[in-house]
């Protein structure tokens, strides 16, 4: 049985959470794991899409959004935050952009920060799943296909009014064939 | 306005009058009745929540097991609501690690069904119904240790003494200090810290025994010990062994604490009614003041 620990507020994150972490082996130990996962998150914040091994951008995902989010929260006047910031991102300059770019971008949304994409393996040569995250709003075309409104397309239109025009005949089929039928008195007692 | 009538009462009482008001409405036209004010009156502006901030602080135990393999929302409210029972019935009051508290627990055995026990709070665990508290005192030159659980039916009665903190969220190592910094007496009265002060912080420094110890307390970063008195190599064994990089370890962070938004709908389920019980207590406690007669 465990308590939380109360010492620190945090906001809740908008992704899902594995309930443990994931060792990315490493001879190092956590502490190379760290490193790893700060290269990752570094380069995440420069070029804002990578294609990384699945395992590495779940684990970096869950830095990256905690990351903007303390950013959002406390501001850059915050000594903690910054601590934090400078510690993570490993070229000085992106600190600006977390701070100035980053946090502005994301403040008023309602979803996630970052998206987390599977994509294909490239067989045999690459076995490990791979995938690509990304953070919203960035300047790349889309991943996937953006859905286009077929509705107005003309055909679907035509199709659209012939329906409308078969449904009104039959309609009036009905009522017709309703008109001819025998009254059937019903008696209320 | 007879129709704004008949919307109270729709409101008011459950699906029997919806169809009457369906049948007038269609004699009566529409345009009397300004749609507007509809949406007017359901959108509520949001209100400020009445929710301390201190919260977290005084009751931790309602706050969920943060780990979530174990979460389950449903047992989390049964436990709250049965929490709230039980504080209706006993008085719980805040208290910290390091506070000197005296409880009354049901004992079959001693002579008049109780015991009293007063001593130094040196842990404070779990959550939920199961959340604990260790006392320590030293009672005839013996280190003595009572853990009670919060919620326990058997407790009579919980107060507290001294209402302080200690530099250390655990003070496991008074186990290994002389007796003097774990001996309190137990007929101490309570003292009385005047009303939304901050809780004072005691700052003592324990001087622990020499080794053997039961534990290594020079890689514990421990705040409110003393110089510790060792060999070189000690220290440099923990520092070998510290965890620096842990502190920058977000989401260990995160995995270990309930975040904001989930603890703000927690307290704001159960402030109200915590609140109503102390109000309730505050009154009987006035009620009852009693000086006693001194002779001359």
């Amino acid at each position: 049985m465990n308590q939380a620990e109360i010492s620190q507020l945090v906001s809740k994150l908008r992704i899902r959470i594995n309930p443990r972490h994931k060792n990315l082996k490493n001879p190092e130990g956590p502490q190379g794991r760290l490193k790893k996962l700060r290269k990752t998150l570094t380069a995440l914040f420069k070029y804002e899409r990578l294609e990384l091994n699945y395992t590495l951008a779940d684990e970096t995902r869950g830095y990256a959004e905690r990351l903007i989010s303390e950013a959002i929260r406390h501001g850059d006047t915050h000594k903690a935050t910054m601590e934090m910031a400078d510690y993570w991102i490993e070229e000085k300059q992106l600190i600006h952009k977390l701070f100035k770019v980053l946090a502005p971008r994301f403040s008023d949304y309602k979803t996630s920060y970052t998206m987390l994409y599977r994509a294909p393996k490239a067989y045999p040569d690459i076995v490990y799943p791979r995938s690509i995250i990304e953070l919203r709003g960035n300047p790349f075309p889309p991943i996937l296909s953006q859905k286009l409104d077929q509705r107005n397309f003309i055909h679907n239109v035509l199709l659209e009014e012939a329906k409308k025009a078969y449904r009104a005949e039959k309609y009036e089929q009905i009522t017709k064939s309703l008109g001819e039928q025998p009254k059937v008195e019903v008696s209320d007692k | 306005m007879l129709l704004r009538n008949l919307k109270l009462y729709k409101v008011k009482s459950g699906l029997a009058p919806v169809v009457q008001i369906c049948r007038l409405s269609s004699s009566i036209p529409l345009e009397d009745f300004p749609v507007g004010t509809v949406s007017e009156k359901q959108v509520k502006p949001e209100r400020k929540s009445i929710v301390p901030s201190n919260c977290r602080y005084v009751y931790p135990e309602f706050l969920p097991d943060p780990k979530m393999q174990w979460r389950n929302p449903l047992r989390e409210k049964l436990e709250r609501m049965d929490m709230i029972q039980r504080r209706k019935h006993i008085d719980i009051p805040e208290f910290y690690v390091g506070t000197i508290m005296a409880v009354t627990s049901s004992n079959q055995h001693a002579p008049n069904k109780a015991t009293r026990f007063v001593g130094i709070c040196i842990q404070r665990l779990g959550c939920g119904l199961r959340a604990n508290f260790t006392l320590r005192n030293v009672i005839k030159h013996i280190g003595t240790e009572m853990k009670y659980q919060l919620y326990d039916p058997t407790i009579q009665k919980i107060e507290v003494l001294r209402l302080e903190k200690r530099l250390d969220d655990e003070l496991l190592y008074l186990r290994d200090a002389p007796n003097e910094y774990s001996t309190f007496d137990e007929n101490m009265e309570a003292e009385y810290l005047p009303e939304g002060s901050p809780i004072p912080v005691n700052t003592t420094m324990v001087k622990l025994k020499p080794r053997p110890w039961r534990a290594r307390w020079e890689r514990k970063n421990m705040k409110g010990l003393a110089d510790l008195e060792l060999p070189e190599r000690f220290y440099k064994r923990a520092e070998e062994l510290a965890t620096p990089w842990e502190k920058y370890d977000l989401m260990k962070q995160y995995r270990r604490t309930i975040p904001e938004e989930e603890q703000k709908e927690i307290f704001a389920e159960v402030y109200s009614e915590l609140h109503e019980v102390n109000v309730m207590r505050k009154k009987q406690k006035r009620k009852k003041v009693f000086i006693k007669p001194f002779k001359n």
